[in-house]
């Protein structure tokens, strides 16, 4: 009688295809989460700053609403696309369903658009000025829904079944940090080009700080998914992810902007742009490039 | 494709006023609430897997019942299961395990196991805390009066987040109307009192559908019987709740690990995160506020 040979699975057996369905998510969800970001940053940044250094701000503010109501739009945009039927987004507004975080995120986007809207049309009106006080409030109250859709979409994704998704506890965290992040350095560029200079030195301490509560932020969601990032990534590849992400997106970004020149706030924020790209590419790509690799995988052993 | 799958239908109006009120209708419709039936006997599936003979039937029942397209005549190699696995166009699809290795190192001889065939007929599992349904944004997810879990095909917008979240793989988006779809446990059938067509052609009674209380009542005596038969490794997967995921409604008699038939061995609810999650998300917005208040304070 021959030796027993060692468990040999069939290449395709059931047991090593992952048992979840990756949905649907690309480029369209990645540009999502940026613009989401970057809205809520820059609006957050400038109604901190507008509530406490109303003349520091005054300037600055109303453009950045307008550039927050600008990503917003994009973002909408890039969500009602993604849909399998984008002329049934209005479906989403039939339930308040707060176990469903795309369900509270849709409504908390109706607040914070009615919020950035208003205020980013404001100026605009005439005898807009004279309701100072109802503005003051109105920042204040935009910034509750600002604060949710900006962390709604980390913890749509960390309570889903997806490998890689499901174990970053923190992904929301890091949204959020990530958010103020691209705020401030969004709001500091702005404030030098329309050279609001009481509002750059406040902007400039900040834009260096929140790097580092945005690198930590980052590090324990890498923590988290490490096992599932070397499952798709090599050694050298995982290298320049980090140098891209860490390195440009976090790291050369609070250099640049301690320089203290336009030019440095400029590449600064360029930077950060890269890197949160490829950062967010690399989180909603991630269940898809698992399920490729256990293809590849049994392709490999069949062959 | 997508007309048959579709509930409700906008009656055409005579004349240019058709366009104008199916508009309206697609603007207003989602909104209405029908009458909330009043809740049944809950209903389930009990698959017994020690006698699917792998026939299919239960597959060609499901597509001719729901007008469901072929997959086409794609061969995949791994052995007679040439559907691949369950889709918005194949709410059944059955399993072939070939386990011969042991077989093989007999040397064909008798001497060792003979090897064996498992057949599954696969389905969605109806969870009873369904992480779809928790996740759907637009409430096209519900449960049902016979507590299952049923997809209003006029309502899904095919956001996807249902895909993501059921953890056995179920749900995809149909490539013909965009929309999710999956096994609806004949919900048609039975509000006529018909039994699903699924398990009417089984021809074997591997899927057996009745009041899930009775259905566990009768798994649980099979396996008794079983392992006094000497087949030890029979078990029951998703008759139970376990720490992590409720029970399944459409529950399976195993013969090996869950992970062999493709399952989750201990599949997970993600709403139990949720809570933690968004209590981390907040509680970290606390760090960059505070350096940003500072930092503006400071500057000023
Ligand atoms: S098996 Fe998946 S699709 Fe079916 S009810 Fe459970 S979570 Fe939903
Ligand atoms: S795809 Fe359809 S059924 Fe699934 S979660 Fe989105 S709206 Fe609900
Ligand atoms: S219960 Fe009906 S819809 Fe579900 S698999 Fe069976 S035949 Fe298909």
């Amino acid at each position: 009688m021959r030796a027993e040979p060692p468990p040999r699975p069939s290449p395709l057996s059931y047991a090593e295809r992952p048992a979840t369905k990756v949905p649907n998510w690309h480029g369209l969800v990645v540009l999502d989460v940026l613009f989401n970001n970057l809205s809520t940053g820059l609006y957050l940044c400038a109604a901190v700053g507008e509530l406490l250094a109303p003349a520091a701000f005054a300037g600055v503010a109303p453009w950045a609403y307008r550039a927050a109501l600008a990503f917003l739009v994009a973002d909408l945009v890039c969500l009602i696309l993604d849909l399998g039927d984008p002329l049934r987004f209005h479906h989403m507004l039939r339930v308040w369903k707060p176990s469903s975080p795309m369900s509270l995120g849709t409504w908390a986007l109706v607040g914070y658009s009615l919020a950035v809207g208003l205020l980013a049309t404001a100026g605009l009106l005439p005898g807009a000025a004279a309701f100072d006080a109802g503005r003051r409030v109105l920042v204040l109250a935009g910034m509750v829904p600002a604060l949710a859709v900006a962390l709604y979409k980390g913890v749509l994704f960390s309570t889903t079944a997806q490998p890689g998704w499901r174990e970053a506890r923190w992904l929301g965290a890091f949204l959020v940090n990530s958010a103020f992040h691209f705020g401030a350095a969004l709001t500091l560029v702005l404030a030098g080009l329309l050279r609001q200079q009481d509002a750059v030195a406040g902007l400039r301490a900040a834009a260096v700080a929140l790097g580092l509560l945005h690198l930590g932020a980052l590090l324990l969601v890498v923590f988290d998914i490490a096992p599932f990032l070397r499952a798709v990534r090599s050694p050298a590849r995982l290298v320049e992810l980090g140098l891209v992400v860490v390195g440009a997106g976090i790291l050369l970004p609070m250099l640049c902007f301690s320089l203290g020149s336009r030019g440095g706030d400029l590449l600064g924020l360029a930077a950060m742009l890269a890197g949160g790209i490829m950062a967010r590419d690399e989180l909603v790509h991630l269940p898809h490039r698992l399920q490729h690799a256990a293809g590849g995988a049994a392709a490999r052993l069949r062959a | 494709m997508s007309r048959e799958l579709e509930l409700t239908e906008v009656a055409p109006l005579p004349g240019g006023e058709s366009l104008t009120a199916e508009g309206l209708e697609r603007l207003i419709g989602p909104f209405r609430r029908g009458a909330v039936p009043e809740p049944a006997e809950e209903m389930g599936f009990y698959t017994d897997t020690s006698v699917c003979i792998g026939c299919k039937a239960c597959e060609v029942a499901c597509k001719q019942w729901n007008q469901l397209p072929a997959d086409g005549f794609t061969f995949s190699g791994n052995s007679y299961d040439n559907t691949g696995a369950l889709s918005a166009e194949s709410w059944r699809h059955v399993k072939f395990v070939e386990q011969f290795s042991v077989w093989e190192a007999g040397g064909g001889d008798g001497g060792a196991m003979p090897g064996r065939w498992l057949m599954m007929s696969d389905v969605c599992k109806h969870c009873v805390e369904a992480p779809c349904q928790h996740a759907c944004p637009t409430g096209a997810i519900i449960h049902n009066e016979f507590n299952n879990v049923y997809i209003q095909p006029d309502i899904c917008n095919g956001c996807a987040y249902c895909i993501a979240a059921c953890p056995f793989g179920v749900i995809t988006r149909s490539t013909l109307d965009n929309h999710a779809h999956k096994c609806t446990l004949c919900y048609d059938r039975q509000k006529d009192g018909l039994v699903p067509a699924c398990a009417k052609a089984c021809p074997t009674a591997s899927i057996q559908f009745g009041p899930v209380e009775e259905l566990r009542e009768r798994a649980r005596t099979r396996v008794e019987e079983l392992r006094r038969r000497g087949v030890a490794d029979a078990w029951l997967y998703g008759h139970e709740p376990t720490a992590g995921y409720s029970r399944l409604n459409a529950f399976y008699l195993l013969l090996d690990r869950a992970s062999v038939y493709g399952l989750p061995e201990a599949p997970r609810n993600p709403w139990l995160s949720m809570r933690g999650d968004y209590l981390r998300a907040v509680l970290s917005v606390l760090p960059p506020l505070a350096v940003l208040i500072t930092a503006l304070l400071r500057g000023r």
